[in-house]
């Protein structure tokens, strides 16, 4: 992916090491590594699938995102501190999206010509996609169904950039500074995509939230 | 973040409600990529000049070529010709040409030498 490049100009400080302590062994670092790592992307895997799902209307395409974007974290910055890594991770989720995004737009130029296949035909049954996660009474569950529907389709409408902003702020839950890393813009264009992905989903939920 | 619209609050509800109905199959394979990822740390350390050994190989093979192509073979020096036998019969025919075996030349002393190297 050769958005990573651009991570450099961010994040140039040589740093760092979690807590590589003398006299202990490699092994103990690896294990301690591992373990900040497995908690990190624990915490943020979901909302990280749920970022990339609205972005690209795929789940497929959403898990083969964050695949690639755990795979990168641990490869090239597992050694960085590790108050770094969310930003970083989302800075390389937003720029797999967006490439994901970019090839689609091409391949679907190139589909068009080709017969349409419905990609139903291809599901198998499977036990534990069918699972239920949650539960909760049926008209509660019924209106947080409505909700969500509502809300997902909105989301996803937004311009890509007010997108990213809305979701890592206000869903994700970072900064100012951590969104502008992520994005790769300044914190005033942060702001500016926020305010108007709120106001765009203002006009158009207002009545339902 | 502070100061919080309740539609702020409100939306980021419903998405976390909706994160939380992800269903198994996601959940499953959310958890198999992170093992996948991690399993990346257990690997012993890569060695750096590893990385470099296909374009080293790929520079060598290229290196090679151009030595075989412009080297002792190259175009710039013609390659060994095996000697034409129509030419050698002519040169051994022709009565002008000189003696490869005449009397001048000490047989014996060669008879000699060829015994020399075998005893």
């Amino acid at each position: 992916m050769t958005a990573f490049v651009t991570l450099g100009g961010v994040y140039t400080t040589p740093v760092f090491t979690p807590n590589f302590g003398v006299g202990r062994s490699r092994d103990q670092d690896l294990m301690t590594t591992s373990r900040a790592l497995d908690q990190f992307l624990t915490s943020v895997e979901r909302r990280a699938f749920k970022i990339a799902q609205l972005g690209l209307r795929n789940d497929d395409d959403a898990l083969d995102a964050v695949q690639d974007a755990m795979m990168k974290l641990v490869q090239s910055y597992s050694a960085r501190p590790v108050d770094e890594w969310r930003p970083l991770f989302y800075r390389i989720l937003s720029n797999g999206i967006r490439d994901m995004q970019r090839r689609r737009t091409v391949r679907g130029r190139i589909m068009a010509w080709l017969p349409v296949r419905d990609a139903e035909d291809d599901e198998e049954f499977d036990p534990i996609a069918q699972a239920p996660s949650h539960d909760a009474g049926p008209a509660k569950r019924l209106e947080l169904d409505e909700a969500i529907g509502v809300l997902e389709t909105a989301v996803a409408e937004l311009p890509p950039r007010q997108q990213q902003a809305f979701l890592l702020r206000n869903f994700e839950g970072l900064d100012v500074n951590e969104t502008a890393s992520a994005m790769g813009c300044s914190e005033g264009s942060v702001k500016t995509h926020y305010f108007r992905a709120l106001e765009n989903l203002r006009a158009k939920l207002g009545e339902v939230f | 973040m502070t100061d919080r619209t309740d539609f702020e609050k409100r939306t980021q509800e419903v998405l976390e409600e909706s994160t939380g109905r992800l269903d198994g199959r996601t959940r499953s394979r959310l958890t198999q990529a992170r093992h996948a990822a991690l399993a990346q740390l257990e690997q012993p350390a890569r060695i750096w000049w590893r990385s470099y050994v296909p374009a080293g190989a790929a520079a060598a093979v290229a290196v090679l070529a151009v030595v075989l192509w412009s080297g002792p073979m190259g175009p710039g020096k013609p390659p060994f010709q095996a000697a034409n036998p129509v030419e050698d019969m002519e040169l051994l025919a022709d009565a002008d040409a000189p003696d490869f075996v005449s009397d001048s030349v000490d047989l014996e002393f060669y008879e000699w030498a060829a015994g020399e190297v075998e005893s």
